[in-house]
C-alpha cells in the first residue's frame, strides 16, 4: 500500500510531464492545421467524392448523354427530378425539360446508377447554398453548365 | 491654514483615483489581450487555426466580443433575488481588482506599499468566494447553486495551501512587505527565492505548492470543476448575460494575472533583472522603467505557462480535487512550514 502511493505520486508527476511535454512540441513547432481556412482555402475532395447529379456535356455533340427516359425520375426517393422528353424526333431521343431541386436531395446517387446512358454524373461541387427556393431548382442548362465537359475520349486506332 | 489642507486633501484624493483609473485600464487592457492570446494558444495546441478574421490576424476579436457583451439585453430571471442577482458580479470583481494596490509593478511603481503586503493579497482575494456563493444562491437554478457550492468548497479548500506556501518565502526574507520581499532577491537569478540556496528544499516545494493550488484558486483547467461544462452547464454565472458576466469573465482572467504576479514577486525575484548587467546598475526613473519591463515579462512567461497547463491536463473530479488539497498538498504544507520555521530560528545565517 505504501509503495503504491509513493509510486503513484511519482507516476503523476511523470504523466503530467509527458502530457505537457506533448502539448508543447506541438505548441512550438507549427504542426500543419488540421482545420481550413474555409473561402479562402478550398478542401481537397476525395476521389469518387459524390455531389449533386448532373449532365456533362459531351464536347463532340455539345449534348448531354440523356435519352428522356425517366428512369431517374422514377428512381427518385425524394420526386424531386422532373423529365419531359423531347419527341419531335423519334429516333433521336433528347430531355425537353429536365430539372433537379437540389433543396430536397439527399445525394443519395440512385439516378445516377439507374441511368442507361451513364449521362447523370456526380459533380464534384458543395458549395450549393443560395438565397431563394427557387435558385435550388436547376433545369437542364444548369445541370450541363455544372456538369463540365465529358473527357474526350481517344479515338479508336483503325488498324490498317 | 485650512485651505492649505484641503488643497493636500485634493491633491491626495486625485493621486488616488488617477492610480485606480490606470491599474483599472491596464486591468482591461491585460485581459483582453490575454483572452486572445489563451484563444491563440489553446488553437496552436490544439492544431488548430483559432481567432483569424475580425482584424489583422484576428486581434479585435476580443474587443468585438466585448463590443457584443456591452451591447446584450441584461436578463434577471425570474425567481431570483434581484437585488443579490446584481451585485454579486461586484463582489467578485473589485477583489480581484483591489489586489493590484500591494503588487509591485516595478521599483518604486506599487500603488501603495504595506506592510503586511502578503496577507491583505490573501485576504482580499478570498473574498471573491462569497461573491460566487451569492451568484449561485441568487440565479435560481440549481446548475449554479452546485456550482457555487463546488466553488466555495474548493476555494477554501485551497486557500490553505496557497498561504502555507506563501509563508515559506516570507519566512526567509523575514518580512510580509512585497517590495521587501522583492528587493531581497535582487542582484541576479541565483538570489530569486526559488533557485536561492538558502532552504534549497523548501523553496522549490512551496513553489510547485503556489502554483498548484493557485490553480485551483483561480479555477482553471485541470481544476475547474466549479464551471465543469460537461456537469454543470457554466457553474455559477450560467444564469448571467451581458455585463454581469463581462464582469465575471474580467474578475476570472484578472485573477489568473494576479496569480502570476505572485508566483513571480515570491519566488522569481519580482522587478529584479535576471543578470546585473541586464538594468540592474540603472537607478531612479530608469531603473523603475527597466524594472516594470522584467516583472511583464516574467509575469507574461507565467502567464502562458498557466495557458499551457490549462489546455494540456484534464479535468479532475471533485473527490480528486479535495484529496489533493487535504491529504496531499496540506501535510506537505504543514511540514514544509515546519522545517522552514527550524532553518530559519536555528541554522540560517543571519
Amino acid at each position: 500500500m505504501k509503495s503504491t502511493i509513493f509510486k503513484d505520486t511519482i507516476n503523476s508527476f511523470v504523466s503530467i510531464a509527458k502530457g505537457l511535454w506533448v502539448t508543447l512540441v506541438n505548441w512550438s513547432w507549427r504542426r500543419p492545421c488540421v482545420t481550413e481556412l474555409y473561402p479562402e482555402q478550398k478542401p481537397v475532395l476525395p476521389v469518387g467524392y459524390r455531389g449533386m447529379p448532373t449532365l456533362p456535356v459531351n464536347p463532340a455533340t455539345g449534348r448531354s448523354g440523356c435519352i428522356g427516359c425517366g428512369a431517374c425520375a422514377r428512381m427518385c426517393p425524394e420526386e424531386i427530378i422532373h423529365v419531359v422528353v423531347d419527341k419531335t424526333d423519334p429516333k433521336d431521343r433528347k430531355p425537353a425539360e429536365f430539372t433537379v431541386d437540389i433543396s430536397r436531395c439527399m445525394f443519395c446517387g440512385l439516378c445516377m446508377e439507374v441511368c442507361p446512358t451513364h449521362a447523370l454524373k456526380p459533380a464534384r461541387t458543395f458549395e450549393l447554398a443560395c438565397r431563394t427556393r427557387e435558385g435550388m431548382v436547376y433545369n437542364l442548362q444548369d445541370l450541363m453548365r455544372l456538369g463540365g465537359e465529358l473527357p474526350v475520349e481517344p479515338e479508336e486506332e483503325t488498324v490498317s | 491654514m485650512e485651505l492649505d489642507l484641503l488643497i493636500k486633501l485634493g491633491l491626495e484624493l486625485g493621486k488616488i483615483v488617477v492610480i485606480a483609473i490606470v491599474v483599472l485600464i491596464f486591468m482591461m487592457v491585460a485581459v483582453l489581450y490575454m483572452v486572445l492570446k489563451l484563444r491563440w494558444v489553446i488553437a496552436r495546441i490544439q492544431s488548430r487555426l483559432g481567432p483569424n478574421r475580425t482584424g489583422p490576424w484576428g486581434v479585435l476579436q476580443t474587443a468585438a466580443d466585448a463590443l457584443k457583451l456591452f451591447q446584450k439585453e441584461d436578463i434577471i430571471p425570474c425567481g431570483a433575488d434581484k437585488w443579490l442577482f446584481t451585485i454579486a458580479p461586484a463582489i467578485v470583481f473589485i477583489p480581484a481588482y483591489l489586489v493590484y494596490v500591494v503588487v509591485p509593478f516595478g521599483s518604486g511603481l506599487t500603488a501603495q506599499s504595506l506592510n503586511v503586503g502578503i496577507i491583505y493579497l490573501s485576504a482580499i482575494s478570498s473574498i471573491s468566494v462569497i461573491g460566487i456563493i451569492v451568484a449561485g444562491w441568487a440565479s435560481n437554478n440549481k446548475w449554479s447553486l452546485l456550482g457555487a457550492f463546488r466553488g466555495a468548497s474548493q476555494l477554501i479548500a485551497y486557500e490553505v495551501p496557497t498561504i502555507l506556501a506563501m509563508i515559506i518565502p516570507v519566512l526567509i526574507t523575514g518580512s510580509l512587505d512585497l517590495n521587501e520581499i522583492v528587493s531581497s532577491q535582487g542582484g541576479g537569478i541565483w538570489h530569486w527565492n526559488l533557485f536561492h540556496l538558502s532552504g534549497w528544499p523548501m523553496l522549490p516545494l512551496a513553489f510547485l505548492m503556489l502554483i498548484i493550488a493557485g490553480l485551483a484558486e483561480i479555477n482553471v483547467a485541470p481544476f475547474d470543476i466549479m464551471e465543469a461544462e460537461s456537469e454543470l452547464v457554466a457553474g455559477f454565472n450560467t444564469e448571467y448575460s451581458g455585463m454581469k458576466f463581462a464582469l465575471f469573465f474580467l474578475a476570472e482572467f484578472a485573477e489568473s494575472f494576479t496569480l502570476s504576479a505572485i508566483v513571480v514577486t515570491l519566488f522569481l525575484g519580482g522587478y529584479q533583472p535576471p543578470l546585473h548587467i541586464l538594468g540592474g546598475q540603472l537607478t531612479g526613473l530608469a531603473f523603475s522603467a527597466v524594472s516594470l519591463f522584467w516583472f511583464m515579462f516574467k509575469c507574461w512567461l507565467m502567464v502562458l505557462f498557466i495557458m499551457w497547463v490549462r489546455s494540456t491536463l484534464p479535468r479532475v473530479r471533485v473527490d480528486q480535487l479535495m484529496n489533493l488539497s487535504w491529504k496531499a498538498l496540506i501535510p506537505a504544507g504543514l511540514v514544509n512550514l515546519l522545517l522552514t520555521g527550524a532553518y530559519v530560528v536555528f541554522w540560517m545565517p543571519k
